[in-house]
């Protein structure tokens, strides 16, 4: 499929890491200003969504409705900071919109949801419900065959829903290899780490069992995952998931590894937080 | 040592129709092909009730449109939410209960909130299987009312059920398509009946009283009211095939003229037809005689549908005994 020249796939890993490294700052800003929020998903995950939304994902800007477009789903649908932040940097939204993130009457809520429009495929965040939506998507898609694929974003503690495993079933049966699904793997939920509320692990093999393609890869590698994910495009026979392990609070030394879901953020920790993005910047410039 | 004896291919496994009716037509699943035929977006949805659900014309025709996901309703419905965003139009299959209580969460989510394209249809409506209490949707108008866009329509009988598979098709967003199947081969006179989405129908003139049915108590308020006429009571009866939106203004025209109202429904009193109409009147500022017909806020039990039905009020003899006790109470009073 050609890809539409307004719209390059970044391939420069470099490049990947500014984007991730903009869409941080964007994040701690966001949620500084509410004071709390899901600042240590977003951290923790946006070197995933710099490589889905500028190396991996066919889409374009000026045309959000493109029907050949990937189908992203944020099954995790609290982490909107840094989804936000991802369309903006993206620019398939205005970056001044994320000014009204969380006010009232604003399409960006603190659960993404349709009311943004199309570049939300589906309202989730009652948690357990995207792998669902995202393989109809690919049904749909390979019935018509369509060129698009289907990427959804998964909690690691969502995996604790049900519907999740009908989902994996499903997939694996019907061999649907245009869908692929990225465990964020940042071992955090309400409660804290995922292991003191129920054990996950083995992660992989359970996807592997459901006879899916797995991809266990460092979810802030950048290299890996964009070939993780030209792996699983080259798959002909099965659904990939890609179990990316993330540190959640990534970038911040100070805010690494600290589990909080819905943590609070002081002007004095966002100040900081925002100072040590910016140091690195300058490191990376 | 392994003493399973038991075919391990699966076409191995001869697969018989617990649900085989012999020489009843397949109404349902022909409409459906039908429709499909005719509209390439339509995909057949089920969920390990294809034969059960009249969908096996349907897969072995159109087999790249159809989709068992197995025993797996939330997902099911998930996927036609999905399915309903790339363009499609999802015809979801399983009994009423497990495309109600069951999904809810993601009926609600990715099919009411985004007014997704799909129609989901329910089998076994209220006390029509033997099944038992985990089989008998008892609440699932009630469900599917209070979910935003939702909109719930009940053929009254064989002869309707095409009509509202057209109807749900040409319908754009979601509809809860409560179906009963066809019981018995169609008779010599077979005539079929049209349904407008939102306009309730008039089934029988009448000044006295007036009955707002549903599914099977359409029929059933059809005797009662021709039992009644015997007696020189002239009882209306409109078959309100459309729970949501309902017909408001039928609804306040109908208790004005006749100053009695009786709902009923193959249902709980609490939250279907009754409830819809009693809001409806409530809110219009209308005061009539009032009485729900409908299972009374309990649950059933597995038996016969005449036994249930009889047992738990779904009858004529209900029916007639609650005009004539409205019929008796001066207003305003019981």
């Amino acid at each position: 499929m050609k890809h539409d020249p307004f719209d390059p796939l970044e391939t420069d890993p470099e490049a990947l890491a500014r984007h991730a490294h903009a869409m941080r700052r964007n994040v701690v800003r966001m949620v500084g200003v509410l004071g709390q929020g899901y600042v240590q998903q977003g951290l923790g995950a946006a070197d995933l969504f710099a490589c889905l939304f500028f190396a991996e994902m066919r889409l374009r800007a000026a045309e959000a409705q493109w029907p050949d477009r990937d189908r992203f789903l944020l099954s995790t649908a609290h982490n909107s900071a840094l989804f936000h932040a991802a369309l903006a940097q993206r620019r398939l939204i205005d970056p001044a919109r994320l000014d009204t993130y969380c006010v009232d009457g604003s399409q960006l809520e603190v659960n993404v949801s349709q009311r943004l429009g199309p570049l939300v495929e589906a309202t989730c965040g009652s948690l357990g419900q995207g792998v669902s939506v995202g393989l109809g998507m690919a049904l749909a898609g390979r019935r018509r065959g369509a060129p698009y694929r289907v990427y959804v974003v998964l909690g690691d503690g969502e995996m604790q829903e049900g519907q999740v495993w009908e989902a994996a079933m499903a997939a694996g049966s019907m061999g649907v290899a245009n869908l692929c699904v990225i465990v964020d793997l940042n071992f955090m939920q309400v409660e804290g780490h995922t292991d003191r509320v129920l054990k996950q692990e083995p992660v992989a093999d359970k996807w592997a069992s459901f006879n899916w393609h797995v991809e266990s890869v460092d979810g802030h590698d950048i290299g890996a995952l964009c070939a993780a994910l030209a792996r699983a495009r080259a798959a002909t026979d099965k659904p990939t998931a890609i179990v990316a392990t993330t540190l959640v609070g990534k970038g911040v030394a100070f805010l690494e590894g600290q589990l909080g879901h819905n943590m609070k953020l002081s002007p004095q920790d966002t100040a900081a937080a925002l100072q040590a993005l910016d140091a690195q910047a300058e490191v990376m410039a | 040592m392994n003493t399973v004896t038991a075919p391990n291919r699966a076409e191995d496994i001869k697969v018989g129709d617990f649900t085989s009716r012999g020489a009843v037509p397949r109404v349902y699943g022909d409409a459906l092909l039908e429709a499909a035929r005719a509209d390439a977006r339509i995909v057949c949805l089920s969920a390990d009730l294809t034969p059960a659900t009249e969908t096996d014309g349907f897969r072995d025709e159109l087999p790249a449109r159809f989709h068992n996901f197995g025993i797996a309703e939330a997902n099911m419905m998930g996927a036609a939410g999905g399915m309903a965003g790339c363009g499609e139009m999802p015809f979801v299959h399983t009994f009423c209960v497990f495309a109600t209580r069951r999904p809810f969460d993601q009926v609600a989510m990715q099919i009411a909130y985004p007014k997704a394209n799909v129609k989901i249809v329910g089998f076994l409506p209220g006390l029509t299987t033997l099944l038992g209490v985990s089989h008998q949707a008892i609440e699932d108008i009630a469900l599917m009312r209070a979910l935003p866009n939702m909109a719930i329509v009940e053929p009254s009988g064989t002869d309707q059920i095409r009509a509202a598979v057209r109807a749900a098709a040409a319908h754009d967003g979601p509809v809860y398509l409560r179906m009963q199947r066809a019981a018995a081969p169609l008779p010599a006179d077979f005539r079929e009946r049209g349904l407008v989405i939102g306009r309730g129908e008039v089934r029988r003139e009448g000044g006295d009283a007036v009955v707002f049915a549903c599914g099977a108590m359409v029929q059933i308020a059809l005797d009662a009211a021709a039992q009644l006429a015997a007696r020189g009571r002239q009882v209306s009866v409109v078959n309100m095939h459309t729970i949501k939106p309902l017909d408001a203004d039928m609804v306040v025209a109908r208790a004005l003229a006749t100053g009695v109202v009786v709902t009923a429904e193959n249902h709980s009193i609490i939250g279907g037809l009754g409830s819809a109409v009693a809001e409806t009147l409530a809110e219009a500022g209308v005061g009539a005689k009032f009485a729900r017909v409908g299972i009374r806020d309990t649950f059933a039990e597995g038996g016969s549908t005449p036994y249930l039905f009889e047992k738990y009020g779904l009858s004529a003899a209900n029916l007639v005994a609650t005009l004539d006790r409205l019929w008796g109470t001066p207003h305003g009073r019981r």
